[in-house]
């Protein structure tokens, strides 16, 4: 059976990184909220937060065997070193430069950070931030290293309005553009699963850097994103 | 004053210690704010834990408040309360 792990927003440590003299982000950064998610998660664990590395991917071979530098993305990465092995924690914008096609959209990190040896690897999004919570402790706790791969909406980037950050993370995550899933030693686990998905063109509609897309890229973007989820789903089944 | 100096980084520019780099508050207030309506708010915390910039507090009663020195008015707090008890008001 299913074990089940409950929170509730006020049970979460109080404690405050960015506290008492703020960041200097934009207003409604995605970044700036999943890293502040994350640090909560992590408080208490006896991770080392204060020491933690943050780099730029360039060298990280789990990034660069993925698509994502190759089609220009250099996302934000935390590495916090663990007892054994290290907890990375990539933190992605999708910060292209203004260019956006489907491959920037639909990488597999986790699949490749598990392939390249990682014992616990996942994704999350700060617009859910119990399944965020409880995969970086899933992360924290696992014998070996572990990868979680954080979809940050960036309002300036992508540009919607400050207001509507957690709304699109919400988005994505309903219309399968970004599923959240877990991968532990091999085995799959969709963790937010709903039977009736949100239509992709509400995702695409909320931003201004589909714009220039015609329709019938929407539409090619729709049937990867469905083929995407049906290769996770095989994949759950085969594995249980 | 700091006097300035120059060090040599190492290659992928990984800065590990802050050097002269100074905390950073906002420093102007937002022009709209988060106000709270006690009657509707039922203390989930949504608002607490989505806010980015880590201004909204447990007051003492439990209710939920923000530092308007932290803030920049980026309105997630009044967007994801699910009572509306969150209204963004002009900041004197
Ligand atoms: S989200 Fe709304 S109801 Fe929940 S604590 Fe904040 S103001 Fe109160
Ligand atoms: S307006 Fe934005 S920064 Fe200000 S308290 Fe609300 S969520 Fe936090």
């Amino acid at each position: 059976m299913d074990t089940y792990t409950l929170y509730a927003a006020q049970f979460l440590p109080f404690k405050e990184h960015f506290g008492p003299k703020g960041h200097n982000a934009c207003k409604g950064c995605g970044v700036a909220l999943a890293v502040r998610q994350v640090y909560k998660a992590l408080e208490g664990s006896g991770a080392n937060i204060e020491q933690a590395k943050w780099q730029i991917p360039w060298e990280e071979s789990i990034i660069v065997n993925s698509g994502a530098i190759a089609a220009g993305s250099q996302p934000a990465l935390l590495s916090i070193a663990k007892k054994e092995g290290a907890l990375h924690i990539c933190f992605d914008n999708e910060c292209t430069g203004g260019r956006v096609d489907t491959a920037v959209m639909l990488k597999k990190l986790p699949a490749v950070a598990s392939a390249s040896g990682c014992d616990y690897s996942a994704t999350a999004c700060p617009s859910h931030p119990f399944d965020l919570v409880d995969k970086i402790r899933k992360a924290w706790d696992c014998a070996g290293s572990a990868f979680v791969h954080i979809l940050c909406p960036c309002p300036v980037g992508w540009g919607f309005e400050a207001e509507n950050t957690v709304k699109v993370g919400r988005k994505a995550v309903e219309s399968r553009v970004f599923p959240l899933y877990e991968i532990a030693q091999g085995y799959y686990k969709i963790t937010c699963e709903d039977p009736n998905p949100q239509p992709v063109e509400g995702y695409v509609k909320a931003q201004t850097r589909f714009a220039g897309w015609s329709a019938k890229k929407i539409i090619a973007l729709k049937e990867e994103v469905n083929a995407n989820l049906e290769l996770l789903k095989s994949k759950t089944q085969k594995t249980l | 004053m700091i006097s300035k100096t120059f060090k040599q980084e190492k290659v992928g520019c990984q800065l590990l210690e802050a050097g002269q780099a100074q905390p950073y508050t906002p420093g102007t207030k937002p022009q709209f704010g988060p106000v709270w309506d006690k009657t509707l708010c039922v203390r989930c915390a949504l608002c607490y834990i989505y806010c980015p910039d880590a201004a909204i507090s447990r007051q003492e009663d439990g209710f939920y408040d923000v530092d308007i020195k932290l803030c920049k008015g980026c309105g997630i707090c009044h967007r994801e309360c699910w009572f509306g008890a969150v209204s963004m008001q002009e900041v004197e």
